[in-house]
């Protein structure tokens, strides 16, 4: 493999090789790499991938992980079509620049919300992995989910268990190794395709995703592109680039070195517990050992630790690593290697926990601290962005509007008042009608407002531009002011209000020129 | 970090480097990694043929040249069958009527109020009259829509880039159903507004 083979293909690829790297890499495939802490186990010392087949474990972390993963991905297959109010529950329309989330909608306007969910989303997690470690990674990343709980599952039911499927690697091209490696990558490229779409219908609501799906591919190009490359991009990480992603090219993975400490729950090996490891033929001599989770004293001392060095951890490990070697930056919080351990140990009528949820702290025999400054300083963090959010989530309404000086010159005077002319946008939020109210406050009195003196029916979702002319008469005139426009819904549940100046001339030279020209002559044009 | 098991560091493939207690091994980066770095390198260099040495890609002023003739050219094709008698075609037409006066009511009865009137109704209005035969900018129809869509000095704004060619010609159409063809037109350019 390493002399002849351009290194980077893929296993496929590997595999169909001339015969003589076929056997060479079959003796290579069939060795379960050995996890050391100075290199990552996927990759070898010549940078090539290896695939990694991790053992069947099951458990009660693996069960409750299957709930959860099913849970999520039921969730994220149902949230297009479950509707709310009229649309979807999740549509992020971005062609009509309106995002429904769960009966309430958003306008473009609202896009700087996004600012809080997306630093809200960052200290949930500076929180959460200060306090949990990775436990989002295990649980409900994306990626760890659809790997394990779907394509992993598939490729378990069609190649069988990891034996059957590292000597499938390791097989000649029959027609059944064609059949089944086929069968699988096509399961997966449909699988893949299934997950683009229901992606895309987030964005264009299921009845549109269908009417594009009908449409030849050309009407909807960049659609069409869109799935069909994510689609690709998807199949290639769960084929094959699976780890990978969470080792390398994960940031948040990476960030997480900063965020975590001693007191951090994380999966670790008790090692004052285990070492030296034994075997399991030397059960007997542990007959009066003692139990470090009930800590009953021995009568004699223990020639060896509770691990019987049985290898279970390490091959039903995801990420290849060997947990006894103590926290990995590869380890994603899966809980199989607790898993595997726990069922051991209840073989052996230990007890469970030699591998377990527990911070490096915990596993050093002493008390994790929940409460500490990074905990403290972290959950403060999120507590005032929380509460900005909602403040600033509290002051969104069902209506948007914006007020704009008119092209042209910022004033016009003619014989009788000057006159400041503006185009107020209204935008509806809502999916039914509204009647707006426009109106001028703070005005100077004898200022006069034409336009809007009529309510403004707006249809569902509809955005209109109206004019606004502010007219001072020359009676009144004393120069420029500010006012407010306010916009209310017809029965006063809401008001939104815009600062805009009224511009004029000197109110002096105003005098002046009324003193020259002659009442009623031409109109002015003042920039 | 406290590990439980301390690696044996393996001495050759250490870095010699040393910051802050951190050393780092001299590993060989996945192959994976080091191919998409080659694909950008490839990448790059083909753009560049292909952009900027051989100019076989159309160059970002073409691009935008061609983009904004295909504006210009929907543009004229709205304008194309605008001309007097298609507009007093139109005036006669309920459809482009009633979507004219739409319009209307929502952005000129501001000024020109929804008699048409303006001035002539009330001196404090904003705009001129547009009905009888006295015009400060021309009344025939194709008048209309160049005022309409370009504005006028005296403050009438300019509503082509806010509404665009379909409602500007309803709204014309609209004003137009105020008026007969071959009436009597009379253009008072310095009539102010107010003066009937």
């Amino acid at each position: 493999m390493n002399d002849d083979t351009p290194s980077g293909r893929l296993p496929v690829a590997r595999a169909s090789g001339s015969p003589v790297s076929q056997s060479k890499s079959a003796s290579q495939k069939s060795t379960i790499p050995t996890p050391t802490l100075e290199s990552v186990t996927t990759i070898r010392a010549d940078g090539s991938h290896v695939v990694l087949h991790p053992a069947d474990v099951s458990g009660r972390f693996t069960r409750g992980r299957r709930i959860a993963g099913g849970a999520l991905i039921g969730l994220y297959a149902a949230l297009p079509w479950i509707k709310v109010g009229g649309y979807p529950a999740v549509f992020l329309d971005v062609a009509s620049r309106r995002f429904h989330l769960f009966g309430w909608t958003l306008a473009a306007q609202d896009l700087w919300l996004l600012f809080f969910l997306l630093s809200g989303a960052g200290f949930s997690l500076f929180v959460l992995t200060a306090l949990l470690g990775r436990v989002w990674c295990g649980w409900a990343c994306p990626q760890t989910v659809f790997l394990d709980h779907a394509y992993r599952r598939i490729e378990r039911w069609i190649e069988g268990d990891a034996m059957a499927r590292r000597q499938l690697d390791a097989a000649r091209w029959t027609p059944a190794k064609v059949g089944r490696r086929g069968a699988k990558y096509a399961v997966f490229a449909v699988l893949s395709l299934l997950v683009t779409h229901l992606f895309l219908a987030y964005f264009v609501s299921v009845p549109g995703l269908w009417g594009m799906m009908r449409a030849a591919p050309t009407e909807h190009w960049g659609a069409f592109l869109f799935v069909f490359l994510f689609a690709a991009a998807l199949y290639f990480n769960f084929v094959w680039f699976r780890e990978q992603l969470c080792i390398v090219l994960c940031p948040y993975g990476r960030l997480q070195s900063a965020l975590i400490d001693d007191d951090s729950l994380v999966i670790g090996y008790d090692a004052t517990r285990g070492e030296p490891r034994g075997k399991e033929a030397g059960d007997n001599c542990r007959a009066g050992s003692p139990d470090p989770v009930s800590g009953l004293l021995s009568e004699a001392l223990p020639k060896e630790g509770d691990c019987v060095a049985c290898h279970r951890c390490v091959s039903v490990c995801p990420t290849g690593i060997d947990i006894r070697q103590g926290l990995q930056i590869e380890c994603i919080g899966c809980a199989a290697c607790i898993d595997a351990c726990d069922d051991i140990m209840t073989r052996l009528r230990r007890p469970r926990g030699l591998i377990r949820y527990d911070s490096l702290r915990g596993l050093a025999g002493r008390s994790t601290r929940w409460v500490r400054p990074r905990t403290i300083a972290y959950a403060i963090l999120l507590a005032v962005g929380g509460t900005v959010a909602v403040r600033a989530l509290s002051t969104v309404r069902p209506a948007a509007f914006g007020v704009t000086r008119m092209l042209g010159a910022a004033y016009f005077f003619d014989a009788r008042t000057v006159r400041n002319q503006f185009l107020v946008r209204l935008v509806n939020k809502l999916g039914g009608p509204q009647r707006l109210v426009v109106s001028l406050q703070g005005i100077p009195a004898g200022v006069v407002q034409a336009g809007f003196e009529q309510p403004v029916e707006l249809a569902g979702m509809a955005e209109e531009v109206r004019p606004l002319v502010v007219l001072v008469p020359r009676t009144v005139y004393t120069g420029s002011f500010h006012c407010l426009v306010t916009v209310r819904d017809e029965p006063g549940t809401y008001q939104l209000s815009r600062e805009i100046d009224f511009l004029g001339p000197d109110p002096q030279l105003l005098r002046e020129d009324e003193d020259h020209a002659a009442p009623g002559g031409p109109a002015h044009e003042k920039r | 970090m406290s590990d439980p098991i301390q690696p044996a560091p393996s001495g050759d493939d250490l870095r010699p480097h040393n910051y802050d207690g951190i050393q780092e091994y001299d590993k060989r980066l996945p192959n994976w990694w080091l191919w998409t770095l080659y694909l950008t390198i490839i990448f790059s260099i083909v753009y560049w043929f292909y952009y900027f040495t051989t100019r076989v890609g159309p160059d970002d002023q073409t691009v935008i040249n061609q983009a904004m003739g295909k504006i210009e050219a929907v543009k004229l094709a709205a304008v194309a069958n605008l001309n007097d008698d298609t507009l007093w075609q139109m005036s006669r037409n309920a459809a482009f009527v009633n979507a004219g006066q739409a319009t209307f009511t929502a952005n000129c009865v501001t000024c020109h109020l929804a008699s048409l009137r303006g001035k002539a109704e009330n001196p404090a209005a904003v705009g001129a009259s547009l009905l009888g035969t006295r015009w400060i900018y021309g009344g025939r129809p194709v008048d209309l829509i160049n005022t309409v869509s370009k504005g006028t000095a005296r403050g009438m704004p300019a509503w082509g880039p806010v509404l665009g060619t379909s409602r500007i010609t309803g709204v014309v159409a609209y004003v137009l159903s105020h008026h007969t063809p071959g009436e009597p037109m009379e253009i008072v350019p310095s009539a102010a507004p107010g003066v009937k």
